[in-house]
C-alpha cells in the first residue's frame, strides 16, 4: 500500500515536471515568433487597419487641408464611379483570358515535358523556358515595350525590312488590351507548366504502369487516374494566378500606362492614379479596401478548395 | 448550425467587426492629428539670431553634418548640386569652419518625387534639408508650412534676391498665391519651350532646291533666321521633311497623358491662338477651358500627329530624344533645357548637326509653357541644416558655381546678369531661343495650387483620349475636364461657381 502510494504521489509529482518545460517551451516557441510577429503587424496590421480608417477620410496628399471624416462617402462615390466599374470588369476580362490562355498553354507544354526525362537538352530548355517568370515584372513590360515600338522596336524593323507596314500595338484602341494578355501569357505559362509538370509528378507510378498494363484509353487515364491527383495542384496554379493576375498593375501601367484612353486601365492602375497622381489618398484607399475583399473572396475559394483535398484525403 | 451557434457567430463577427472599425477610426483620428496644418503666410522677418542668415565665423564652427535634397530623376540639372557637392565642402570649411559629408538625395520622376517628399515633409521630417520641386506644388508645399518663406530669406540675406531676367522667373518659380508677390522658392533650372531641328537636313543644297522646287520658298537654314517663323510656314517645313517610307517623320511632339506632358505641349496652341485654360482671380475653369478657341487649338496640335510616328500618343519627353537622337524625325518640340542632349557624339544625330529655335507664331503672337524648377527650404530643418540650406543657397549663387552649373552641366540663365552673360549665351545653341521665350510675356505658368496634382490628372486623361481616339471631339476633352476641374475648385472652397449640374455624370 506504501509503495503504491509513493508511486502515487511521484506520480503526481511528474505531472508539474513535465509541463514546465512544456511551458518554456511555449516562451522558446513565442520568442521565436516573435521579431515576425512585430514586423507582421508593423508592416501588414496596422497600414492596414490605418487603410480602413483613411477609406472613412476625405484626405488629399496635396491639399493644405486636414483629413475630414465624411463616412461611406468614398465607398459611395467610388460604387458610381463609372470608369471604376469599366476597370473592375476590364480586370476580370484580363484574368479570364489571361488564366485560360495560360492554363491550357501550361498544361499543353507541361504534358509535352512530361516523362521526357531522357530528351536531350531537357533541363537547359526548362531553364530558358522558366526564365519569363523570374524576370521582374518591370523589366518585361519595359523590354516588351521597346520591342513593340513602331519606330525603334526590333519586331517592326522585320516587318519593315518585309515590306511590310509598321504597326503599333499598345497605342492601338483595338491590339492594345490583346497584347498586355500576351505579354501576360509569355510571362505567366511558365508558372502553369511548372504547376502542370507538380500535378503530373504528384501521380503514383504504380497507379500510372497498372493503367498501361491494363491499356486504358488516354481519356479514360486523365479522368481516372491523372485528375484525381492532379486537380488539386492544378487548382492551386489557377487560382494563384487568378489572385495575381488580379492585381496587375505594373504591366498595364508601364506597356501602355493604362491607355489609348481607359482601354488597359486595370482596377490597379485605377487604384495607382487616384493615390499617386491624384494622391486622393481617402478614395484610393476606399478603393483599395473592396480590392482587399476581392482578393479575400478569392483566397477564400482556394482555402475551400484546400480544406476540400484535406476531406477527401481523411 | 443551432440558431444559438449562429447567434453566437454573428455576435462574434459584430465584436470582430466593431473591435477593427474602433481601432480603424481612431487610427484615421490619429492621422488627421498628424497631418500638418501649418500656417501658410509664413514667419515675420528673421530675428538677428535667426538660422535664415546662414552660418558665420562662429557659429557652426568645428560642426560636422549631413546633408540631404530631393532631385528630379534623369535630369542632370537637377544633380548638378551633388556634382559640384565638393566645392562646397570646400566652401563651407573655407568660409565657416564646419565639414559636410558627401551629399545624399532622393529623386523620382515629377509624379514620383512628390510621393516621396510629401509624407516626409507631412510627418515634419528633415529627411531632405532642400529640395528642388516642381514651380506647380509651390501651393501645396507653402499652405500647409512645409517649406520656408524665400522673402524671409531675402530678408536677412539681401545678396540672394537676384534680379530676374523677367517677371516669369518670379511668377513661375516663386510667387504663391498667384498675384500676391509672396515668394517661396528660388530658382534653380529654368526652363522654356522650343523646337530642335536637323541642321545638316536644313543646310542639304539637295533639300533647298527640292523644297524651293516645291513649294517656291527659300528653305530657311539658320535659327536666326527662324525666330519669328510662323507656325503655317514651320509646318509646311515639317511637311516636307516628313517622309515616313524613309523612316523620318517630319516632327515629334509630346501627347502622353503622363504628367503634364500632353498639356504643356498643347497649351502654346491655346495660349498663342487665345485661349484662356482658367480666371486666376476667381480661379474658374468652367467656361473658360472648355471655349471654342481652345477646341481648335487642341484640333490643330492633335492634327500634327499625322508628321509622327504611329506611337505619337504615347510620347514624352524620352521619346523625343530617342527618335531624335536616332536620327528618326526631322524636328522636335522639346524642352529647351534638354538641348544639352538632343544630338550626342554617340548618337546618330551628332550635336554639331542640331539646331534650336523658340516656338513658331500664330498670327505674330507667341506665348509658350513654362518649365522648369526652383529650390525650396524644408521648414522642418532644425537650426544647424537651416543655416546649411541657406549656406548652399549663398554658394549656388555665387559666379564660380554659377559657372560651372551652366557651362559645364547644361544649366541655363534666369538672372538680368547671367543673361547679359556673352559666354553663357555662347555655351550652346539652345540658350538664346530660351531667353527669347523667357523674355516678358512670351511665356506663363498654369496652375499652383495644392489641388495641381487632382485637376493635372483629370486634364491629362481627357486630353490622352483625343490623341488615342477613345474621346472623339476635342471639345468633348475640354468640356469633361473643365467641369471636372471646377467641382475640385469648388469642393476645395476655392471658388464660389459651383460646377455644371451634370458633372457626375460626365465620363470619358
Amino acid at each position: 500500500m506504501a509503495k503504491s502510494v509513493e508511486t502515487l504521489e511521484k506520480s503526481i509529482k511528474d505531472v508539474p515536471k513535465a509541463k514546465k518545460p512544456e511551458s518554456k517551451k511555449n516562451w522558446f516557441s513565442w520568442g521565436l515568433l516573435a521579431p515576425v510577429l512585430f514586423f507582421f503587424i508593423l508592416m501588414s496590421v496596422v497600414p492596414t487597419i490605418w487603410m480602413f480608417g483613411l477609406a472613412f477620410y476625405d484626405y488629399t496628399l496635396t491639399s493644405a487641408n486636414k483629413p475630414k471624416l465624411i463616412g461611406f462617402k468614398n465607398f459611395v462615390d467610388f460604387l458610381a464611379n463609372q470608369q471604376l466599374a469599366g476597370s473592375v470588369s476590364r480586370t476580370f476580362i484580363f484574368l479570364l483570358c489571361a488564366v485560360v490562355l495560360q492554363t491550357l498553354l501550361g498544361i499543353l507544354i507541361g504534358v509535352l515535358f512530361w516523362k521526357n526525362d531522357k530528351m536531350p537538352g531537357r533541363r537547359f530548355a526548362l531553364t530558358l523556358f522558366f526564365t519569363p517568370m523570374v524576370v521582374t515584372p518591370i523589366a518585361t513590360s519595359l523590354f516588351w515595350k521597346f520591342i513593340l515600338d513602331p519606330t525603334l522596336g526590333v519586331i517592326n524593323y522585320f516587318v519593315s525590312v518585309l515590306g511590310f507596314e509598321r504597326f503599333d500595338t499598345l497605342t492601338d484602341q483595338t491590339l492594345a488590351f490583346p497584347t498586355l494578355v500576351f505579354v501576360d501569357t509569355w510571362m505567366w505559362t511558365p508558372f502553369m507548366t511548372l504547376m502542370t509538370l507538380a500535378a503530373l509528378g504528384s501521380v503514383p507510378k504504380a497507379e500510372l504502369e497498372a493503367a498501361q498494363v491494363d491499356r486504358l484509353p488516354i481519356i479514360r487515364l486523365i479522368r481516372t487516374v491523372i485528375w484525381p491527383h492532379a486537380k488539386f495542384i492544378l487548382g492551386l496554379g489557377i487560382l494563384l494566378r487568378t489572385i495575381d493576375a488580379f492585381k496587375t498593375m505594373d504591366l498595364a501601367y508601364v506597356m501602355t500606362g493604362g491607355g489609348p484612353g481607359d482601354r488597359t486601365e486595370l482596377i490597379a492602375v485605377s487604384l495607382y492614379r487616384f493615390a499617386f497622381k491624384s494622391f486622393k489618398l481617402g478614395y484610393s484607399s476606399a478603393v483599395s479596401v473592396f480590392l482587399m475583399f476581392i482578393a479575400i473572396a478569392l483566397t477564400s475559394i482556394y482555402l475551400y478548395i484546400l480544406n476540400a483535398k484535406k476531406k477527401s484525403e481523411a | 448550425m443551432s440558431e444559438e451557434t449562429k447567434m453566437k457567430l454573428d455576435r462574434r463577427r459584430l465584436i470582430k467587426a466593431g473591435a477593427a472599425a474602433g481601432v480603424a477610426i481612431p487610427a484615421a483620428g490619429l492621422l488627421a492629428a498628424c497631418s500638418s496644418g501649418g500656417d501658410a503666410e509664413g514667419g515675420a522677418a528673421p530675428s538677428a539670431d535667426s538660422p535664415l542668415y546662414g552660418s558665420n565665423a562662429e557659429n557652426m564652427q568645428g560642426k560636422t553634418l549631413d546633408f540631404a535634397y530631393s532631385r528630379v530623376a534623369g535630369w542632370p540639372p537637377s544633380s548638378a548640386p551633388a556634382t559640384l557637392w565638393p566645392d562646397f565642402q570646400a566652401y563651407a570649411k573655407e568660409k565657416y569652419g564646419y565639414t559636410v559629408n558627401d551629399i545624399t538625395f532622393i529623386e523620382g520622376g515629377f509624379g514620383e518625387l512628390f510621393q516621396k517628399i510629401s509624407p516626409t515633409l507631412a510627418s515634419g521630417s528633415q529627411d531632405y534639408n532642400l529640395l528642388i520641386v516642381d514651380s506647380q506644388w509651390l501651393g501645396a508645399l507653402s499652405e500647409p508650412g512645409w517649406i520656408v518663406k524665400a522673402d524671409d530669406v531675402f530678408a536677412a540675406n539681401p545678396e540672394l534676391d537676384i534680379e530676374p531676367f523677367s517677371s516669369l522667373v518670379t511668377n513661375t518659380y516663386q510667387v504663391y498665391p498667384d498675384g500676391s508677390g509672396i515668394r517661396w522658392g528660388f530658382p534653380q533650372m529654368p526652363d522654356t519651350q522650343g523646337v530642335f531641328m536637323r541642321k545638316d537636313m536644313l543646310e542639304d543644297p539637295a533639300e533647298q532646291a527640292a523644297f524651293k522646287a516645291k513649294t517656291g520658298k527659300d528653305l530657311p537654314t539658320t535659327a536666326e533666321a527662324m525666330y519669328e517663323i510662323e507656325f503655317t510656314d514651320l509646318v509646311e517645313i515639317i511637311e516636307f521633311f516628313h517622309r515616313p517610307d524613309k523612316e523620318m517623320y517630319g516632327t515629334a511632339m509630346m501627347y502622353s497623358k503622363e504628367y503634364d506632358f500632353f498639356s504643356c505641349a498643347y497649351y502654346p496652341f491655346a495660349y498663342s491662338t487665345g485661349g484662356k485654360i482658367w480666371d486666376p482671380v476667381t480661379l474658374d475653369v468652367y467656361g473658360i477651358l472648355n471655349s471654342d478657341v481652345n477646341a481648335a487649338a487642341m484640333d490643330q496640335f492633335v492634327g500634327l500627329m499625322k508628321y509622327q510616328p504611329k506611337d505619337a500618343a504615347s510620347f514624352g519627353i524620352g521619346n523625343l530624344l530617342d527618335l531624335f537622337n536616332g536620327g528618326k524625325c526631322f524636328s522636335a518640340w522639346q524642352w529647351l533645357a534638354v538641348g544639352k542632349f538632343m544630338g550626342g557624339p554617340d548618337a546618330v544625330v551628332k550635336p554639331d548637326m542640331v539646331l534650336s529655335i523658340p516656338l513658331p507664331k500664330w498670327n505674330g503672337k507667341l506665348i509658350g509653357a513654362m518649365g522648369g524648377q526652383p529650390w525650396v527650404i524644408n521648414s522642418y530643418n532644425d537650426e544647424d541644416h537651416m543655416r546649411v540650406a541657406v549656406d548652399v543657397l549663398k554658394w549656388w549663387y555665387t559666379k564660380e558655381t554659377q559657372d560651372k552649373f551652366i557651362l559645364e552641366n547644361g544649366g541655363l540663365p534666369w538672372s538680368k546678369e547671367g543673361a547679359a552673360n556673352p559666354a553663357y549665351l555662347e555655351v550652346a545653341h539652345y540658350v538664346k531661343p530660351f531667353l527669347y521665350m523667357l523674355e516678358e510675356g512670351r511665356s506663363q505658368d498654369f496652375w499652383h495650387l495644392p489641388e495641381y496634382a487632382e485637376m493635372l490628372a483629370v486634364q491629362q486623361e481627357a486630353f490622352n483620349g483625343v490623341a488615342t481616339g477613345t474621346v472623339k471631339t476635342s471639345k468633348e476633352a475640354l468640356e469633361y475636364a473643365a467641369a471636372k476641374q471646377q467641382q475640385i475648385l469648388f469642393n476645395a472652397g476655392r471658388t464660389k461657381t459651383a460646377p455644371p449640374e451634370n458633372v457626375d455624370s460626365l465620363t470619358l
